[in-house]
């Protein structure tokens, strides 16, 4: 079996993967990161949205033979010593989550949101851009408030001059 | 300790200044390691040495199992075991304990009226001998890795030999339909009727005008993102099973696997940590569960099941699936006389649960005064998916068949849609209301929440919109409905509080979180009333090691019974408390009060805090026997009232005329949750239920193939999803009206935002289509129903009478 060889969460990682090995099979399987959670088999969901490269992309779609050398975070890499991510912030102060499955993709995407369309984002903007994100507890209110609230949060918090998200 | 529920709800001072009290909406405490990807659901779960399995599923509808050859996969490679139903009946295994109904007397009876008891079948992990539905289990393969059991379970030979399918549930309750079980004489395993066949004939027979209304009121699935997974182990020396999965309640799952294998009451352990959506999708036992379990006695080794997706749509109990004829007959003045008609639901593959149709039934007539009705209420079984309760269970069919109704009466005998309302509900002081199937509601200020709701939603100011909107060519409409739902379910609860030397209170109980925050709600109530600070309070769940008893959540009953237990074993705690403190103080345990987490003896200014109490009952010398530490309490309740929350919803729609697309661009809802714990929680409760009701009304639908009996909604590609875009904010308030049959007051908020919401929406865009004469529209109201609906209307070309028609036009 092939090594792939990556870094995740700041951390050098190899494993042995078969070919068809996912993404989120390793994360999860291999490297015991089971905040990525897979909802769906057709990449509807996005539970398993992690950042490739600095990019929201569904784990369960990318081939873990596919990732070498790049630069993987998951949600157990997005608080800094020990500070939570102003968008985890946001997400627990606005009451964003309920049973807490659809979380760890919402707050990736989420921040991937934030690189993509800035820090200050209109609410028909987030609704849109969560097309790929499905949470079937909170009517997603509470979502929307915690991404305009958090979006606006990273800018306060992000070093002058440095790219948002 | 008995509860006299006739005394006034307990006062809700008594300590605990501060955080986390009553009435806060406090930040809650299982979100900091659901944020951080800290959770621990099934599938995170992994025992050493596991392996894996897959099941083999039916790609058929209706079929004998002539014959399963597992020869080639078990030399396929890492095959470690191919079982099958043959294996399962050698080895003893029972059916799953399925209960038609949930055993509350504050429910009304339903029996078959010929007197015979309800037709039930057994329903087995694997099926034995017929499969019943498209993914019904006929075989489980376990291996080395899932990749291995997937590919072992392509090799599984199995002889079928197909059966006539019958998919369709008007038509499955024809005698002449297809039969699913040999043994019973048709698919109606109910047939009953409630309310008065006279008083309701004589009330038509004098009725000014009467309103006839027929629909359907499609099969959805509730779908928690988490998909089921359950890890079992086994370990031979004491005989003793080990399982973890996702449910609803421990206690439960352990009692029908105890039930389901055969064995002792201590030789089934159940842990369920975080779970991830419940709905009432995970109410009741899953094959599943049991397989992994004896899978690991089978082959010495943990087994681990986790669901795909797929299998989700084609295996989680689904939900809804009612046909339902109605008429309603009113006076000259809209004065609501009677109703009359017929529920047929569709209970699916197995005979799983028929207290939807019995829970939707009896409260036909929902919040209004209807002094006759009479309904004859129909269970059948067909070949789709089995079906159970979702989110208020039985109720939002009913409700929305009236709201229908209601709307259709005023627009066919020139009532307005509000005075018609208005003139029926009843007043407070008509409360207790008995309803025409002799359902009792405590109370309610219906009027009031009603014009709140009318008021949130702005009706007075909807005409200028509308006009605004058809300047820009669109179609407005608004629509209102209200609601009452009956919160009953299993009625007892227990809960074993402790409090520590170290000042911190365990509280342990049989409800298990499936995202409605107990840990944060239930300790509120601890710190309300012990005075203890909201981080000392630990709720403990789920794992039957320390949970004795627990009834599970479903039926709103988590923190309405959580509430009754809670408070019982606090005053159990602070009656022990105050003769200790009484030793401590040197007083008589008589002359100590309870104020503010601390006892005390008034007019000597000396306290002891509940930490010192909890530390003497150890350390004291004196203590009596029964005081000895650890200062702790029980409290088992058995609670027999039902409790009815209400309100209303107002909703306004916007419809592009030429494209059927709609735009949800008002919701507004008002809620009576008796006395409100955690308003964060509380609203959080509505908006998702008013996204599952919508859901409904709007997109989704578990279709059925009717020829074939093949899902063809089978992934999140066929089956519609809500999303974020598909609504705007919510506006959502809710008021306090102390349920009198509550000891405390409360009434459960987690299932009336789904409740009215199919009402309404349907109503909202029957109105915004009114100029074009359309009368009604069909769940799910898709663009192209709209579209179709416009169009029809209108009188152009003629709509092809295709499967998107409603089944119950091609009876």
């Amino acid at each position: 079996m092939p090594t792939v060889s990556m870094t995740v969460n700041g951390k050098r990682v190899s494993a042995e993967v078969e070919g068809r090995t996912l993404l989120v099979e390793l994360l999860r399987e291999h490297l015991g990161l089971t905040g990525t959670h897979v909802g769906c088999d057709t990449t509807q969901c996005g539970c398993c949205t992690v950042h490739l490269n600095g990019t929201g992309v569904k784990s369960c779609t990318v081939l873990a033979a596919s990732c070498e050398g790049a630069t993987i975070t998951t949600i157990e890499g997005l608080a800094t010593e020990g500070k939570l991510h102003p968008m985890q912030e946001a997400f627990r102060e606005h009451h964003a989550l309920q049973c807490g499955f659809c979380t760890p993709g919402m707050i990736m995407s989420a921040v991937d949101i934030v690189r993509r369309k800035g820090n200050d984002l209109d609410e028909r903007t987030i609704r849109e851009q969560l097309e790929g994100n499905i949470c079937r507890c909170t009517g997603y209110h509470n979502i929307v408030i915690a991404i305009q609230s958090g979006a606006a949060a990273m800018k306060q918090s992000r070093p002058s001059g440095a790219p948002p998200g | 300790m008995s509860i006299n529920i006739n005394t006034p709800s307990p006062a809700i001072s008594g300590g605990g200044l501060g955080r986390g009290r009553i009435g806060q909406p406090v930040l809650r405490k299982e979100d900091l390691r659901l944020i951080t990807g800290a959770g621990c659901f099934s599938d995170d779960v992994n025992l050493p040495g596991q392996a894996y399995a897959i099941m083999v599923r039916a790609p058929h509808a209706h079929a004998r199992i002539v014959s399963i050859d597992t020869a080639q996969a078990l030399a396929a490679p890492g095959i470690i075991a191919v079982l099958t139903g043959r294996d399962m009946l050698a080895d003893g295994m029972k059916p799953i304990p399925h209960r038609p109904f949930s055993p509350h007397p504050a429910d009304m009876p339903l029996e078959n009226t010929d007197g015979t008891p309800i037709f039930t079948a057994p329903h087995y992990p694997l099926a034995p001998d017929k499969v019943r539905h498209v993914g019904e289990a006929v075989a489980m393969v376990i291996a080395e890795s899932v990749a291995a059991a997937k590919d072992g379970a392509e090799l599984v030979e199995v002889d079928y030999e197909l059966l006539p399918v019958i998919a369709n549930t008007a038509a499955a309750a024809s005698p002449t339909a297809p039969r699913l079980f040999d043994q019973a004489r048709s698919n109606v395993c109910l047939d009953g009727v409630m309310g008065d066949a006279e008083a309701t004939a004589a009330a038509f027979a004098r009725a000014a005008h009467v309103v006839r209304f027929e629909t359907k009121i499609p099969r959805v699935t509730g779908v928690p993102m988490e998909p089921r997974a359950a890890v079992g182990a086994y370990d031979p020396a004491i005989g003793h099973y080990t399982l973890h999965a996702g449910t609803s309640g421990a206690w439960r799952t352990k009692a029908d696997l105890v039930i389901m294998l055969g064995v002792g009451d201590d030789d089934v352990r159940v842990i369920t940590n975080d779970v991830g959506g419940h709905f009432g999708t995970r109410g009741m036992l899953y094959g599943e569960f049991a397989l992994v379990i004896w899978g690991a006695r089978r082959i010495g080794r943990p087994v681990k099941w986790t669901c795909e997706r797929n299998e989700a749509f084609a295996t989680d109990y689904q939900g809804r699936d009612l046909v339902v004829e109605a008429e309603l007959a009113l006076d000259a003045d809209g004065n609501f006389l009677a109703m009359r008609g017929s529920n047929i639901s569709n209970a699916g593959g197995h005979t799983t649960n028929f207290s939807p149709l019995r829970k939707g039934v009896e409260i036909m007539s929902s919040i209004y005064r209807i002094p006759a009705a009479h309904f004859r209420a129909r269970g059948v079984v067909s070949n789709t998916a089995p079906t159970r309760p979702y989110r208020s269970s039985g109720r939002p069919e009913v409700l929305y068949v009236m709201e229908r109704l209601i709307d259709l009466a005023a627009r066919e005998h020139g009532f307005d849609r509000i005075e018609l309302r208005r003139r029926n509900l009843p007043t407070e002081a008509e409360m207790p209301y008995t309803n025409p199937f002799g359902m009792i509601y405590d109370s309610g200020a219906y009027h009031r929440v009603m014009e709140k709701a009318l008021g949130l939603g702005d009706w007075a100011g909807f005409p200028a919109r509308r006009a605004e909107a058809r300047a820009r060519g669109k179609c407005r409409g608004i629509g209102v409905a209200n609601y009452v739902d009956t919160a009953s379910g299993v009625p007892r609860e227990r809960a074993e509080m402790t409090v520590h030397r170290d000042g911190t209170v365990d509280v342990i109980i049989g409800t298990v979180s499936t995202g409605q925050g107990h840990e944060t709600s239930f300790a509120q109530l601890v710190t309300e009333w012990l005075g203890v600070p909201f981080d000392n309070v630990r709720i403990l769940t789920g794992d039957t090691e320390f949970v004795k008893f627990g009834g599970g959540t479903h039926s709103g009953r988590g923190l309405r019974l959580a509430s009754i237990v809670i408070w019982g074993a606090s005053q159990q705690i602070i009656e022990k408390g105050k003769r200790i403190a009484a030793l401590l103080l040197e007083c008589e345990s008589g002359a100590v009060e309870f104020r503010d987490g601390a006892f005390v003896r008034p007019g000597r200014g000396r306290t002891v805090s509940l930490t010192e109490v909890a530390r003497a009952a150890h350390e004291l010398p004196d203590v009596p026997d029964d005081l000895r530490g650890p200062l702790a309490a029980i409290s088992d309740e058995t609670i027999t009232t039902a409790q009815f929350p209400y309100g209303c919803q107002v909703v306004e729609v916007e419809i592009d005329p030429e494209l059927g697309s709609l735009e949800i661009v008002r919701y507004s809802a008002v809620d009576d949750v008796g006395r409100a714990v955690n308003p964060a929680i509380i609203h959080g409760q509505v908006h998702g239920g008013i996204a599952q009701g919508v859901g409904q009304a709007l997109m989704e639908h578990c279709y059925y193939d009717p020829e074939t009996g093949q899902l063809l909604s089978g992934s999140f590609m066929d089956y519609a999803m809500p999303r974020a875009d598909n609504f705007p904010f919510f506006n959502t308030e809710y008021v306090e009206t102390p349920s009198p049959t509550h000891p405390l007051g409360m009434r459960p908020a987690g299932e009336g935002g789904t409740a009215p919401a199919l009402g309404v929406m349907i109503n909202s865009i029957v109105d915004a289509l009114s100029e074009f004469g359309v009368r009604h529209v069909e769940m799910p109201a898709t663009p192209e129903r709209i579209w179709r609906a416009i169009r029809e209307a209108r009188g152009g070309a003629q709509s092809m009478c295709d499967r998107n028609t409603p089944e119950v036009m091609l009876r």
